[in-house]
């Protein structure tokens, strides 16, 4: 008879299926400030994008002037791979930051290992509720801002204070079409949580 | 329980991964799930991965009720799959293979290669929703392991270290062509 593997427990004969442990970071932010350019510039895939339950934005509310040839948006998730190890991949999801996606951003930041929260300088009232949002769930998160062409139109701390954000959150100024850009600026939140968790668990 | 391993989402979906034997008689699951017909040995599709045909379009706003029957993810006995849940077909479910249709034939064939949830949900073009219930229910039927992750990894300190030090070793850049598999 065949011995039945544990999936826990060294399962050696199974061990071409036995699933890495999933780990998730989500970046969030309003419309067009670049969350699906940089899960694709740090993902190992092209970035997939999974629909969510609601498939109709309402035409019209959502001011996209200031990004010009950007006609269209999806509400949907990104969703980006990064194999950590053979046994740990890490998911990204990027997703909308509008209020009425806070919905979906249950679904997915739950069990996240951290949020950044992307902001166009021109727009930051798009991000707040990003901010809020994961400043409420107790989440670790950074800011990013993108630097659409070069120009940061505030100086960081006329952001952080607009955002309203604690000294503890970290904000970074970063190039969503970058990789190393934005693998240092997952790393800035990353570093928030291990921190947090270091903080809560004393060696 | 080790901290930071995924947990299985039930006993039934413990048992059995693609590398057990095919041979094996499938376990009795939930009453109310019909029992699909379980092929010979001999007609088991080969073990390695082969992606399904991409589906062409968009899902609708109407399929995935027509698909779940109605059903709504989450609204069974506990929390709706989180979308990192890994998910593996079973032997019984590589077995079962020919007799599935459409969608639950998709999921079958695409998680010969273990992934997660959302995952699965883009590659197929499915609802997130939809994945989820009809993951549920093959679950149920024996045909795939789910592997739900465990809530403590998010504290688990040597978790966040792997993390931090496999991020550290991505290049700065990707170069321009990658693959989606
Ligand atoms: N110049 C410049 N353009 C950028 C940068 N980041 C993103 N873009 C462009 O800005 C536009 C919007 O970027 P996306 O990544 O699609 O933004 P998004 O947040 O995913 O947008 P939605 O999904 O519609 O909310 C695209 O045309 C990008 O090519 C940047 O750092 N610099
Ligand atoms: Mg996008």
């Amino acid at each position: 008879m065949v011995s039945v593997p544990s999936p826990t427990h060294g399962a050696h004969s199974a061990t071409a299926v036995e699933p890495p442990l999933p780990v998730k970071l989500v970046i969030a932010g309003g419309f067009g400030v670049g969350k699906t350019t940089a899960v694709g510039a740090i993902s190992e895939i092209r970035p997939l994008t999974t629909e969510a339950l609601i498939t109709e934005v309402a035409a019209g509310v959502d001011d996209l002037t200031h990004t010009p040839g950007k006609t269209t948006t999806t509400v949907a998730m990104d969703f980006g791979v990064i194999t950590i190890d053979p046994k740990l991949k890490l998911y990204l999801f990027g997703t909308p930051g509008q209020d009425r996606f806070g919905f979906m951003w249950d679904d997915v930041v739950e069990g996240a290992l951290g949020g950044l929260v992307i902001v166009d300088t021109r727009r930051l009232d798009d991000c707040y509720a990003a901010v809020d949002y994961f400043e409420h769930k107790d989440v670790p998160f950074a800011v990013a801002i993108n630097a659409f062409d070069g120009e940061v139109q505030h100086d960081l701390d006329e952001v952080r204070w607009a955002l309203d954000i604690s000294e503890h959150v970290p904000l970074v100024v970063f190039d969503a079409r970058e990789t190393r850009s934005v693998r240092d600026a997952l790393l800035v939140v990353l570093d928030v949580a291990l921190t947090r968790a270091q903080a809560a668990n004393p060696a | 329980m080790v901290a930071g391993e995924p947990v299985p989402h039930n006993a039934a979906a413990r048992e059995r991964t693609a590398e057990d034997s095919a041979r094996d008689v499938p376990e009795p699951t939930e009453s109310e799930v019909p029992t699909e017909p379980v092929e010979s040995a001999e007609s088991v599709e080969p073990a390695e991965p082969v992606e399904p045909a991409e589906p062409v379009g968009r899902a609708s706003a109407i399929r995935p009720f027509l698909l779940t029957a109605g059903r709504v993810a989450g609204s069974g006995t506990g929390p709706p799959l989180p979308v990192e849940t890994q998910i593996v077909t079973t032997p019984d479910g590589l077995s079962a293979l020919r007799s599935l249709t459409f969608e639950r034939r998709d999921i079958v064939a695409a998680c010969r290669r273990p992934q997660s949830v959302a995952e699965l949900a883009a590659r197929l073009h499915l609802h997130l929703n939809v994945v989820r219930v009809l993951a549920e229910d093959l679950r149920a039927a024996g045909h795939l392991a789910v592997h739900v992750p465990n809530t403590g990894t998010v504290h688990d300190i040597s978790v966040l270290r792997r993390v931090i030090d496999g991020l550290r070793a991505v290049p700065d850049s990707r170069g321009s062509l990658r693959d989606s598999s």
